[in-house]
C-alpha cells in the first residue's frame, strides 16, 4: 500500500561551523522520518537535540553557516509536489575521512537564492510554522489583527483590507482569544504570552496550509496556560485534520496530539513509530534512551510514594565531539557484554522490530 | 563562490589556546596590529621630539630648496614654503596633541565614568539630571562650543582640550551606564551585594575594573583620535598652536596656497599624517571593540 | 500608522517637547556662563549691543542702564533673545540675527545635504553588508569608508577643489564671496556638500551602526515568522532596522556636522554661519559667537527631537521606558 507521504525527510544533515573550535556542529546529523497526510508526528527530544533545527531546515530558514548540506525533503500536497532541497548537491560539495564529513565547499549565497526560489510559493500557503516564544515572533511594530490579515491577503483568496479583517476576527475567535474586535487592534505588547500564542496559531492556519510544524508551541508559557493551548491544539486537530509535526520535549502533549512519534537524540533519530508503541517505551522494550526519558517524567509515585525523580546519568550529547559509536553509548543502563563491543564502536541503523516501528540500537539484531 | 569549511581531520575540535586567535576575524587583529603600531610610532615620535632626536634642524630655513618634493637630498619628506624640512616638523607637530589629547581622554574618561557609576548604580533621579547634563554637554557641536570658548578666552591648547574632553563626557556616561544596566539585568549586582560586599568594592572592583576597563580603553583610543581631529583642525584654523610652531594643522594650512598651484606635498605630506594617525586610533579601536567586547557565539 | 491611543503617545511627545525647552535654557546657561567668566566685561558690551540694536524705546532703556548682577544680566539678555533680539555685532554693529540669518541658509542646504550625502553612500553598503556578510564587495568597501573617516576634511577639500580647477577649469574659490549665492552659483554648493558630506569623519560610524542595527533586526523572532508566512522581509524588518537606525544617525550627526561646516566654509571661502563663527572667534566678537552657539544648540535639539518623534511615529506600541531606553 502506497500513499505516498505528505512530507518525507531523507538522510537530513544540517552542520554548523564553529570557528572557535573550528569543528562542525552536527546538529542534524542524517534523519529521516515521514508523515502522512492528516497525522501528527511528534518529534521528541531534549534540547540540543536538533529538533527545531530540522524544522528549520524543512522551511529553508536555516540562518547561520553552512547549513544544510545534505539530504532530500519531499513535499507531496495538492497542487504541490516537489523536493524541498532541489539540486543541493550542485551547491555542495563534502569530503569525507572515516565516515565522517571534515570538509564542506558551499555556495551559501546561491543556496540561499535557490531555497527562495524553491519555498517562496511554499512558506505560509502550503506549509506554516508556529514557534516558541509567541511574544517575541510577533512583530511589536504592528498590531496583532493586521499580522493575521497580512497572511491572510497573501495567501488566500480575500485580499481585501475589509475582507482580511472579518477572515482575521473568525480566526480569532476559532483560536478562543478573547474579545478578539479588542485584540485585532492591540499590539502584541499588550498581550499575554498565551494570547500570542493564539494568535501565531490563527496566523498559521487561517492560510488553511496543508501542513503544520509547531516548534515547542507550549514550551515558555505558564504550565496552566500551557495545557489550554494543548487543548486549542487537539480541538483543531480535531476540527481540521491539519497535517502537523509537532515538536516538543513535553512528553505529555506529544503524548495527547501524536498519532506516530520520533526520538532524536544527539541530532539523530533513535526511535521512530506509531505513537502508543513509542510512547510504551519500558525497561525492556524501546529505545534506551525513550525509557529512560518517560521514566524520568515526574509521576504519581514520585510525588505520593515520593520516589526519587529518575533523571538520566551523564551528559547532553556532544554535536561537536561526535563519538564514533552509539551516541547513547555511555549513559545506557541496558548494555549487555554481547552488543557492548558494537555500541561502543559502530553506530546502528535504524532497525525494523516490528511493522512501522524502528529502533536505533544494536539490541535488536544488526550484524 | 563557495565557502569553504574545514574541520581538521582525525580530530574531534580545538583545544582552548589557539581558540582566541582561531574565533578572531584575522582583520581585527590586523586593525590591533595597524593600530599598535601607530601608537607606537607617536610615542616614540614624541619622545625624539621631546629630546630633540630630529632629522633636521625644523627651524633652519633652506631658501635654496623651497617646497621640494618627498626624496630631496637631505629631505626625506620634503620641505615646506619656506625650505624648513617638513620630516623633522611633523615630528615636532606631536607634541601639539599628544600631551593634550592624553588630557582629554583623562578629562572625559575620569568624570565619565564616575557619573556613569552614579547614573546607572543609583538610578532614579540622579539618573535623570545626569541624562540632562549629558544632553546638555551633547548640544554642542564641538567646534562650535570651542570657538566660543577661543572667544572668550584666548586660552591655549590644553585648555582647549579640557573642553574637548568635557564633551566626550556624555559618551562615557553613557557607556559606564550601559555596562551596569547589563550587569543589572543579569542581577550581577544584586548577587555582590547580597554577599556582603561593600559599595566601594563593587564599584570599583566588579564593575570599572573587570566589565569597563575594556570599553574605556576602547573609548580612550578613539578619544585620542578625536583629539587627533580637534587640534589639527584647530590649528588649521588658525586657533590652536601659532605659527612657527609646527603643528600638522597649520603644516597643511600654510601649504594650502600652494597646492593649488601645483605643488602638493607641504599640504599632503602632513594630511596624510593625520590620515594614518587617525586611522591608526580608529582601528586599534575597533578592533579591539571586536575581539574584546563582541564576544561572538561558540 | 495607527493613531489609536494618541493620548499615551501625545504625553510622551509633549514631556520631550518639555525637555528639549529646558536644556535649550540650559544651553543659554551655559553660553552665557562662559562669557560671563571671561576676562573684561563683555556682557556690558552684548547688552548694549541688544538694547541699540534697532530696538524702538531707546530712551526708555538708556535711562535704565545696564544691571550689575548676574543674574539680572543673565535673564535680561535671555528676554532680548527670546524676543529675537541678539545684539550686535561688535565688528559690524549690525544686528546679530539678521546678520546670522543671511548666512544661515547656506549653512543649513550645506549641513542637511552633506548629511544626504552621508546616507546616500552609507546605505546601500551597510544595507548589503548586513544581507550577504563581509565579502569581497563589503569588505574593499568598508576599509575605504574607514580611510574616508579618518582624512582630515581640509585637505579633501583642497584635493576637490584643484581638481575642479584644473580639470574643469571651474574657479569655485571666486564665488560666494559676497552676500546669498544667487543662481548658477548655487550649483557650486555641490561641491563642499559632497566634500562635508564623505569628509566629516562620521562615514564608517554610520556604515557600522547601519549595518549591525539592520543585522541584528534581520536575526529577530518576528523577522523568522515573516519568512516563515511569506511576507516580504523588508516590510516587517524596515522599522526597526532601518528607519530608526537612519533617524538615531541624522540627530546624533548634525552636531559633527556643524562642526565641518566651520571648517569647510573655510576652504571653500564659503559665506555660512560656520566662517561667521570662526572670524567672531578672531575677532572676540562675542554676540555673533553667542548667537551661532545658540543657535546650533537649537539646531541640535530640533534633530534629536524630531528623532524622538519618529520613533514615536513608527512605534505606536511603545511605552515610555522603550523610548526613554532606545533615544537616551
Amino acid at each position: 500500500m502506497s500513499v505516498p507521504p505528505l512530507l518525507k525527510i531523507e538522510n537530513l544533515k544540517t552542520y554548523f561551523f564553529s570557528k572557535g573550535r573550528h569543528a562542525f556542529i552536527r546538529s542534524v546529523d542524517s534523519v529521516s522520518f515521514e508523515i502522512q497526510r492528516g497525522e501528527t508526528l511528534g518529534v521528541v527530544g531534549e534540547s540540543g537535540s536538533g529538533k527545531s533545527v530540522t524544522a528549520l531546515s524543512v522551511m529553508g530558514l536555516v540562518g547561520a553557516a553552512p547549513g544544510v548540506i545534505a539530504g532530500r525533503i519531499g513535499l507531496k500536497t495538492d497542487g504541490i509536489q516537489k523536493n524541498l532541497l532541489q539540486n543541493l548537491d550542485d551547491y555542495v560539495e563534502l569530503a569525507e575521512a572515516d565516515g565522517r564529513v571534515v570538509e564542506v565547499r558551499k555556495d551559501v549565497v546561491g543556496w540561499q537564492k535557490n531555497v527562495e526560489r524553491l519555498m517562496g510559493k511554499v512558506r505560509g500557503k502550503a506549509v506554516a510554522m508556529i514557534f516558541q516564544n509567541p511574544k517575541s515572533s510577533l512583530n511589536p511594530f504592528l498590531s496583532v489583527g493586521r499580522q493575521i490579515a497580512e497572511a491572510i491577503r497573501l495567501h488566500t483568496p480575500y485580499k481585501g483590507e475589509a475582507e482580511g479583517r472579518e477572515r482575521s476576527l473568525y480566526w480569532l475567535e476559532r483560536v478562543r482569544m478573547d474579545s478578539p474586535r479588542l485584540r485585532f487592534d492591540n499590539y502584541p505588547r499588550a498581550l499575554s504570552g498565551g494570547m500570542c500564542q493564539r494568535a501565531m496559531v490563527a496566523m498559521a492556519l487561517s492560510c488553511e496550509p496543508s501542513f503544520l510544524i509547531a516548534d515547542e508551541p507550549t514550551t515558555g508559557l505558564d504550565a496552566t496556560i500551557q495545557s489550554k493551548i494543548a487543548d486549542l491544539l487537539a480541538e483543531l486537530k480535531s476540527d481540521l485534520g491539519v497535517t502537523t509535526m509537532l515538536i516538543s520535549h513535553d512528553i505529555g502533549l506529544i503524548r495527547r496530539l501524536s498519532d506516530s512519534v520520533a526520538v532524536m537524540y544527539g541530532g539523530m533519530v533513535v526511535e521512530y513509530g506509531p505513537a502508543r508503541k513509542v510512547l510504551a517505551a519500558g525497561p525492556e522494550s524501546g529505545h534506551p534512551y525513550t525509557a529512560a526519558l518517560l521514566a524520568s517524567v515526574p509521576g504519581e509515585r514520585n510525588i505520593r510514594g515520593k520516589e526519587p525523580l529518575q533523571a538520566i546519568p551523564g551528559d547532553v550529547p556532544d554535536t561537536i565531539h561526535v563519538p564514533n559509536g552509539c551516541r547513547f553509548y555511555g549513559r545506557c543502563s541496558r548494555v549487555t557484554d554481547a552488543v557492548e563491543k558494537e555500541c561502543a564502536s559502530l553506530l546502528p541503523p535504524l532497525l525494523e522490530i516490528a511493522p512501522g516501528h524502528t529502533v536505533r540500537c544494536w539490541l535488536y539484531g544488526g550484524n | 563562490m563557495r565557502k569553504r569549511y574545514v574541520q581538521a581531520p582525525g580530530e574531534n575540535g580545538d583545544s582552548s589556546g589557539l581558540r582566541f586567535f582561531r574565533k578572531a576575524d584575522a582583520v581585527d587583529l590586523l586593525f590591533v596590529g595597524y593600530g599598535l603600531l601607530i601608537v607606537a610610532l607617536v610615542a616614540a615620535s614624541y619622545v625624539a621630539g621631546v629630546f630633540r632626536l630630529l632629522p633636521h634642524d625644523p627651524e633652519a630655513l633652506d631658501l635654496d630648496l623651497l617646497l621640494a618634493p618627498p626624496g630631496t637630498a637631505g629631505h626625506l619628506l620634503g620641505t615646506d614654503f619656506m625650505g624648513r624640512d617638513i620630516f623633522a616638523r611633523l615630528i615636532l607637530g606631536i607634541q601639539a596633541y599628544f600631551l593634550p589629547g592624553l588630557l582629554a581622554i583623562a578629562v572625559a574618561i575620569v568624570p565619565g565614568a564616575a557619573l556613569g557609576v552614579l547614573a546607572g548604580y543609583r538610578e532614579g533621579r540622579a539618573d535623570t539630571v545626569i541624562t540632562w547634563f549629558s544632553n546638555l554637554v551633547d548640544s554642542f557641536p564641538r567646534l562650535v562650543l570651542i570657538l566660543l570658548v577661543v572667544a572668550a578666552f584666548k586660552p591655549d591648547i590644553y585648555y582647549i582640550m579640557v573642553v574637548a574632553g568635557l564633551t566626550n563626557v556624555p559618551a562615557a556616561v553613557s557607556l559606564v551606564k550601559g555596562k551596569i544596566r547589563f550587569l543589572k539585568e543579569k542581577n550581577f549586582i544584586e548577587a555582590a551585594e547580597g554577599l556582603g560586599l561593600p559599595r566601594r568594592t563593587i564599584v570599583l572592583k566588579h564593575i570599572l575594573w573587570h566589565h569597563c576597563r575594556a570599553s574605556l580603553i576602547i573609548r580612550a583610543t578613539l578619544g585620542m583620535g578625536e583629539a587627533i581631529l580637534v587640534e589639527t583642525s584647530l590649528s588649521y584654523l588658525g586657533f590652536g598652536v601659532q605659527e612657527p610652531t609646527p603643528s600638522w594643522g597649520n603644516m597643511v594650512q600654510s601649504g594650502a596656497n600652494y597646492f593649488l598651484q601645483g605643488n602638493f606635498w607641504p599640504s599632503t605630506v602632513p594630511a596624510l599624517a593625520i590620515l594614518l594617525a587617525i586611522l591608526g586610533f580608529h582601528l586599534l579601536g575597533d578592533g579591539l571593540n571586536n575581539l574584546l567586547e563582541r564576544k561572538a557565539a561558540y | 500608522m495607527n493613531l489609536k491611543g494618541v493620548k499615551p503617545v501625545a504625553r510622551v511627545l509633549a514631556r520631550e517637547v518639555a525637555v528639549t525647552a529646558l536644556l535649550l535654557l540650559g544651553v543659554s546657561v551655559v553660553v552665557f556662563g562662559i562669557l560671563y567668566l571671561s576676562p573684561g566685561d563683555p556682557f556690558s558690551v552684548l547688552l548694549e549691543g541688544q538694547m541699540t540694536a534697532g530696538v524702538p524705546g531707546l530712551d526708555v532703556r538708556e535711562a535704565l542702564g545696564i544691571p550689575k548682577a548676574w543674574y539680572a544680566q543673565y535673564l535680561l539678555w535671555l528676554a532680548g533673545m527670546l524676543r529675537g533680539n541678539f545684539g550686535a555685532s561688535i565688528r559690524t554693529g549690525l544686528p546679530v540675527l539678521e546678520e546670522i540669518s543671511r548666512v544661515g541658509l547656506n549653512t543649513l542646504l550645506l549641513t542637511l545635504g552633506s548629511m544626504a550625502v552621508t546616507l546616500l553612500v552609507a546605505i546601500p553598503i551597510a544595507l548589503y553588508a548586513a544581507v550577504r556578510g563581509l565579502n569581497r564587495v563589503s569588505f574593499p568597501l568598508t576599509m575605504a569608508a574607514y580611510v574616508v573617516s579618518a582624512l582630515p576634511v581640509f585637505w579633501l577639500g583642497y584635493v576637490v577643489i584643484y581638481l575642479f580647477m584644473h580639470k574643469l577649469g571651474i574657479f569655485p574659490l571666486a564665488f560666494g564671496s559676497s552676500g546669498a549665492a544667487r543662481g548658477p552659483n548655487r550649483l557650486y554648493l555641490l561641491l563642499p556638500i559632497v566634500v562635508l558630506g564623505l569628509g566629516n569623519g562620521t562615514l564608517s560610524e554610520v556604515i557600522r551602526h547601519l549595518r549591525e542595527e539592520m543585522g541584528r533586526v534581520l536575526s529577530e523572532d518576528y523577522v523568522r515568522t515573516a519568512r516563515a508566512k511569506g511576507a516580504s522581509v523588508w516590510k516587517h524588518a524596515y522599522k526597526e532596522g532601518f528607519l530608526i537606525p537612519v533617524a538615531e544617525i541624522v540627530a546624533s550627526k548634525i552636531p559633527f556636522l556643524l562642526g565641518g561646516a566651520v571648517i569647510v566654509e573655510q576652504v571653500f571661502n564659503w559665506p555660512g554661519m560656520g566662517r561667521m563663527a570662526w572670524q567672531a572667534a578672531l575677532d572676540r566678537d562675542f554676540p555673533v559667537i553667542m548667537g551661532i552657539a545658540v543657535l546650533a544648540a537649537v539646531f541640535v535639539r530640533t534633530g534629536s527631537l524630531l528623532q524622538r518623534f519618529v520613533y514615536v511615529a513608527v512605534n505606536p506600541g511603545a511605552s515610555r521606558e522603550t523610548i526613554e531606553r532606545r533615544t537616551a
